[in-house]
C-alpha cells in the first residue's frame, strides 16, 4: 500500500485517480487542485508517491512541474509522476536532468506519463509502483520524443531499428525480461543489443536496471 | 535612343568625368560623351512634342466635360514623359497613383428631401434629387447610412453611381492637373532647349569650322557688319566656336536639370497624404488586434477543451480500464461495482459532448447557416429577459461579419440579463449596403462601461479588428444603449 497525494485541477480526473487508486488499495492522503496546495500537502503527509499535473492555476502552464522540481529539491525521498495531457519533451528533461548531480543519490522514482495512459489501469499502478520503488517510468511518446530530439547526435544514429526499440524499452524503465516479452525475442538477444547499444553510446555496461536507465537518460538529457 | 538602360550608362559616364578625370580633361571631352549627346537628343525632341502637348492641355482647359475627359490622357503623357526621362535622363521618377473615382452613389428614399438636407450639411458633399432620388457624391455609402439611420429614414435602395463618381474624381484628379500645369509650362523649358541647342551647338560648330565657310563658300555672315572678313581674320573665330561649343553640354545639362525638377514635382508621385498615413498606421493596428484576438481566441479554445471535454474523457477512459479489468480479473465479477463504473462512465460522456457542443457553437454558431435574421432569432427566443427584435437585413453581409455581430448580440442580451436590471431589451439589427448596425437598448440602470477583461472591453477589441466601432450610451439610471457598427465585408 502506498501513500499518496494528486495535484489534478480538473476535479473529474481527480476524482477518477483516487478511485482507482483506493480501488488498488493504496492510500490518497491528499487531492488538490493547484501546485501550493499540493507542496503544503507533501511537506505534511511526506506520501511515497506525488501525481502531478503539470498545467494547473492560476496560469495554466508548468507549475505543476515547478512544483515538482521544488519537491524533488526538499523532500527528496518522495516519487514524482508528473502527469500531462501533452508530451512535452522539455519538461521530462527538466525532471530528469534533477536525477544527476547532487540529489540523485538519495532521489525518489520519476515518472511522466500521459493522462490516456490510466486508460489500461494495470500499466497506470505497474507505473506508480516503479515510481515508489524509486524507479522511473516514462511514457512511450515522451521517451519517442527524447529520442527524436536526441536524434542529431551521430552516435544515436548508428543505433539498428531494434536496438532503438530496445533503447526505448529500456528509457520506459523496462527489465531485460519485460522487454524480451514485448518483442518477442530471448533474453541473450536483449542482453546483446543492450551491450551493443552501450558500446556505441560509448557507456559502460552494468547490470544494474536502474543505473542502466539513468545512464541512458543522462546520455539522453544532454 | 538607347536600348540598353539608361541609368546605367550615365552612371559609368558620371563615374569616368566625376572620378578619373581632371576637370580641364572633363570640360574638354564634355561635347564628344555619349551624355551630352543623349542630353541634345532630348532637348530637341523635347520642343515639338512640348507644343503638342501643350496644345492639349491647352484645348481641353475649355469645359468639365473636357477636364475629365482628359485626365486619363493627361496622365498617359505624363507617363511617357517621365518615360523618356528615364531613358535619355537616367532619372528613374515614381508613378503616381492611379486615378481613383469619387464615391457617388444613388439613394432612394421615401425621405428624399429630408435626406438630401442632412447629406448637404455634411462637409465636401454634393447633393442632387430628383423626386425620391437623391444623388450624394463626396460622402463613403456608410456616412450616407449613418445619416439616414440617425434620423430614422428609411432607405429603400443604396447604388454607387459609377459614372458620376468616375467624373467627379477624374474632374478633381490633383495629378492630372499638376500634369495639365508641367504641360502648359513646358513649351518655355523647352525653348530654352531649343535656344541652347541652336545657338551654342549649331552656332559653336559654325564658328569653328569659319574659316572653312570663308574659303568654300565665299564669305560666310560676318559679325553682323556685312563686309567680307578677310581669311586670316576668320580664323578668330575658330576659338570663340571652340568656346561656344564646350559651354553647350554644360547648358544643355543645366536645362534639362531644371526639366527633371519640374517633371519630379508635377508628374512624379507626390508625397503619401497625412491622412492616408494615418489610415496605414490604424489598419496595422487593427491587423495587430486580429492576430492577437484569434491567437487568444485559439488559446481559450485549447483551455476549453483542455478543461472540458478532454478531462471528462480521460475520466471516462479511467471508469472504463477499471470497469475492464473488474470484468477480467476478478471471479465471479463485482456487478454492481462494474455497473456503477459505468454509470460514471456515461455521464462523463454525455458531458463530454455537451462541452464539445457549447465549444463548437462559440467557434462558429451553426443558426448562423442561414443568415442573421435566423441566428437572432433565436438568440432573442433563448435571452432570460424579454426582447423585441427589430430586423431589417435584406442583404447577407460576409460570413466574418455575421459572426461578430451575432457574438455581439449575444454578449449585449447577456449583459442585460446579467447587470442591468432591465426588464425590456430591443435588439436592432439594420443593414444598409455598406453598414450593419446591431443596437441594444435596455431598461436597466444604465452605468455599463467597459473595465479591462470585461465582455465589453473584449467586444470592442473584436469590432475593432474588422474596422468597426461601438457605442456605449448608458448613463445612471438607465437606459443603456450599445451600438455596434460594422462594415458589410470585413
Amino acid at each position: 500500500m502506498l501513500r499518496i497525494v494528486i495535484a489534478e485541477d480538473a476535479a473529474v480526473i481527480r476524482a477518477g485517480l483516487a478511485e482507482i487508486l483506493t480501488d488498488r488499495g493504496h492510500e490518497v492522503v491528499a487531492a488538490v487542485g493547484d501546485a501550493e496546495a499540493l507542496k503544503a500537502a507533501v511537506a505534511e503527509h511526506k506520501p511515497d508517491v506525488a501525481i502531478v499535473d503539470v498545467r494547473m492555476p492560476p496560469d495554466h502552464t508548468d507549475e505543476g512541474l515547478r512544483a515538482a522540481i521544488a519537491i524533488r529539491r526538499d523532500q527528496p525521498a518522495t516519487g514524482i509522476l508528473v502527469f500531462s495531457q501533452y508530451v512535452e519533451t522539455r519538461y521530462a528533461a527538466d525532471l530528469l536532468s534533477m536525477r544527476r548531480g547532487a540529489h540523485a543519490a538519495a532521489a525518489g522514482g520519476v515518472g511522466y506519463l500521459l493522462k490516456d495512459r490510466v486508460a489500461n489501469v494495470a500499466e497506470f499502478t505497474e507505473a506508480i509502483a516503479r515510481v515508489a520503488a524509486g524507479g522511473t517510468a516514462l511514457d512511450p511518446e515522451v521517451v519517442t520524443g527524447m529520442l527524436g530530439a536526441a536524434r542529431h547526435t551521430s552516435a544515436l544514429a548508428t543505433l539498428t531499428a531494434r536496438e532503438r526499440d530496445v533503447l526505448t524499452l529500456m528509457a520506459e524503465g523496462r527489465s531485460n525480461t519485460a522487454i524480451a516479452e514485448r518483442l518477442v525475442i530471448s533474453d541473450r538477444a536483449v542482453e546483446k543489443h543492450i551491450s551493443n547499444i552501450f558500446s556505441k553510446l560509448g557507456l559502460p555496461p552494468s547490470d544494474s536496471d536502474h543505473r542502466r536507465v539513468l545512464a541512458v537518460l543522462a546520455y539522453l538529457g544532454s | 535612343m538607347n536600348k540598353t538602360d539608361g541609368a546605367a550608362i550615365f552612371s559609368d559616364n558620371r563615374t569616368m568625368a566625376g572620378v578619373t578625370t581632371s576637370p580641364v580633361r572633363r570640360t574638354l571631352t564634355a561635347p564628344f560623351t555619349r551624355r551630352a549627346w543623349t542630353e541634345l537628343l532630348y532637348a530637341v525632341i523635347s520642343f515639338p512634342l512640348a507644343l503638342c502637348a501643350f496644345a492639349f492641355s491647352f484645348v481641353t482647359l475649355h469645359n468639365g466635360i473636357f477636364w475629365a475627359g482628359s485626365a486619363p490622357a493627361l496622365r498617359k503623357m505624363g507617363g511617357y514623359n517621365r518615360y523618356l526621362t528615364l531613358r535619355m535622363l537616367g532619372e528613374d521618377i515614381p508613378a503616381p497613383p492611379p486615378l481613383r473615382p469619387q464615391s457617388y452613389v444613388r439613394v432612394r428614399t421615401p425621405d428624399a428631401e429630408r435626406l438630401a438636407a442632412l447629406a448637404e450639411a455634411e462637409e465636401g458633399a454634393k447633393v442632387k434629387r430628383s423626386g425620391s432620388k437623391v444623388r450624394i457624391g463626396g460622402l463613403p455609402a456608410t456616412r450616407i447610412a449613418e445619416l439616414a439611420a440617425d434620423e430614422h429614414i428609411v432607405i429603400h435602395a443604396m447604388n454607387p453611381d459609377r459614372v458620376l463618381g468616375w467624373y467627379r474624381g477624374a474632374i478633381r484628379d490633383t495629378q492630372a492637373w499638376k500634369i495639365r500645369g508641367y504641360f502648359l509650362m513646358k513649351p518655355i523649358i523647352a525653348s530654352f532647349h531649343l535656344v541652347v541647342a541652336a545657338g551654342f551647338w549649331l552656332a559653336g560648330l559654325f564658328y569653328l569650322t569659319y574659316p572653312a565657310w570663308q574659303v568654300f563658300a565665299g564669305a560666310g555672315p560676318g559679325l553682323g557688319s556685312g563686309h567680307p572678313v578677310p581669311l586670316a581674320a576668320s580664323f578668330l573665330f575658330v576659338p570663340l566656336g571652340a568656346a561656344l561649343l564646350l559651354a553647350s553640354p554644360w547648358l544643355t545639362r543645366a536645362v534639362c536639370e531644371l526639366d527633371l525638377l519640374l517633371v519630379r514635382g508635377f508628374l512624379g508621385a507626390s508625397t503619401p497624404q497625412p491622412a492616408l498615413e494615418d489610415r496605414v498606421k490604424s489598419l496595422e493596428a487593427a491587423r495587430a488586434h486580429a492576430v492577437d484576438d484569434s491567437a487568444a481566441r485559439l488559446r481559450s479554445i485549447e483551455r476549453d477543451l483542455h478543461d472540458g471535454a478532454q478531462a471528462q474523457l480521460v475520466a471516462l477512459a479511467m471508469k472504463l480500464g477499471l470497469a475492464k479489468e473488474k470484468l477480467e480479473d476478478t471471479a465471479p465479477p463485482d456487478f454492481s461495482r462494474v455497473a456503477q463504473l459505468v454509470d460514471d462512465a456515461h455521464r462523463n460522456a454525455i458531458e463530454a459532448i455537451a462541452e464539445l457542443r457549447t465549444l463548437a457553437k462559440g467557434i462558429h454558431p451553426s443558426v448562423l447557416d442561414n443568415g442573421l435574421p435566423d441566428a437572432l432569432a433565436t438568440l432573442t427566443a433563448r435571452s432570460a429577459v424579454p426582447v423585441e427584435l427589430i430586423v431589417d437585413v435584406p442583404e447577407r453581409p460576409s460570413a466574418a461579419i455575421e459572426t461578430i455581430a451575432y457574438f455581439s448580440a449575444a454578449e449585449l442580451l447577456a449583459n442585460v440579463a446579467k447587470h442591468s436590471g432591465g426588464r425590456h431589451a430591443t435588439l436592432e439589427a439594420v443593414h444598409v449596403p455598406g453598414l450593419l448596425r446591431i443596437r441594444v437598448t435596455d431598461d436597466g440602470h444604465g452605468g455599463a462601461s467597459p473595465v479591462p477583461d470585461g465582455g465589453l472591453r473584449g467586444l470592442a477589441e473584436r469590432v475593432r479588428t474588422v474596422d468597426g466601432s461601438i457605442d456605449i450610451d448608458s448613463p445612471a439610471g438607465g437606459p443603456t444603449v450599445v451600438t455596434v457598427e460594422l462594415p458589410s465585408h470585413a
